[in-house]
């Protein structure tokens, strides 16, 4: 799965749940970085990433994420499993 | 805390994360009264004559007074604070496509089934469909979000 891909997908996910279309999805991007980001935000952010993905994540694996770089990867290491 | 409420809160089933699956489900069965319907509409303040007049009703097609779409939410909810999946959750999604008209005193069901569960983040997602002699008058999907001690 192509990094510009997965990159173009979570933009349409993070602007769909944060309902704004000026965020910029990179990689060092963190929760820190948009206000609306809070926990609930966050479930929903990753609750979209999965199903879109059809993917199912674990507590842990979602836990230790620091920021969207690392989401992708689990997303590559998901997919590829 | 009054002894009712005490009472309410322990009949809520505590269902955990661990306990739930995909395709478990459950069902409420109901029939709406006159009395729901009056009490509604003092609730909601809507008086909408479609739902509270049957002659009124009636000029419009309608064999009788028609359920509020709302009432029928509201057993929704009864099915998803006290049943599947009960106390320990938090209401955060729900959509709902009404397709036939409940009348007042047809008895009817309201069923949740877990077609979704992301133990990552501890929501589940609920089918939901409303039926009444075995047609289908509502059909919808619910979010839900654990909230375990």
């Amino acid at each position: 799965m192509e990094n510009k891909a997965i990159y173009e997908r979570l933009t349409e996910i993070f602007h769909d749940v944060f309902d704004d279309d000026s965020i910029v999805v990179t990689p060092e991007l963190k929760a820190a970085d948009i206000d609306e980001w809070d926990s609930l935000t966050h479930i929903r952010l990753v609750v979209s990433i999965e199903r879109s993905y059809k993917l199912k994540f674990s507590a842990a694996e979602v836990g230790r994420l620091k920021n969207v770089g690392e989401f992708v990867d689990l997303i590559q290491m998901k997919a590829a499993a | 805390m009054n002894t009712r409420q005490m009472l309410d809160r322990l009949d809520a089933a505590p269902l955990g994360l661990s306990t739930l699956w995909e395709g478990q489900s459950a069902t409420v069965d109901f029939t709406v009264t006159d009395a729901d319907m009056r009490n509604f509409a003092e609730l909601s303040g809507d008086r909408n004559p479609l739902h509270v007049d049957d002659a009124f009703a009636r000029s419009k097609g309608f064999q009788g007074a028609v359920v509020y779409g709302a009432l029928l939410v509201a057993k929704v909810s009864q099915l998803i604070g006290m049943k599947l999946p009960g106390r320990d959750s938090v209401w955060v999604t729900l959509s709902m496509e009404f397709r036939k008209p409940l009348f007042v005193d047809q008895p009817a069901q309201v069923e949740g089934t877990i077609v979704g569960l992301s133990p990552s983040t501890g929501m589940i997602e609920l089918k939901l469909t409303l039926r009444a002699a075995d047609k289908l008058l509502a059909k919808g999907r619910a979010e839900i979000l654990i909230v375990e001690p």
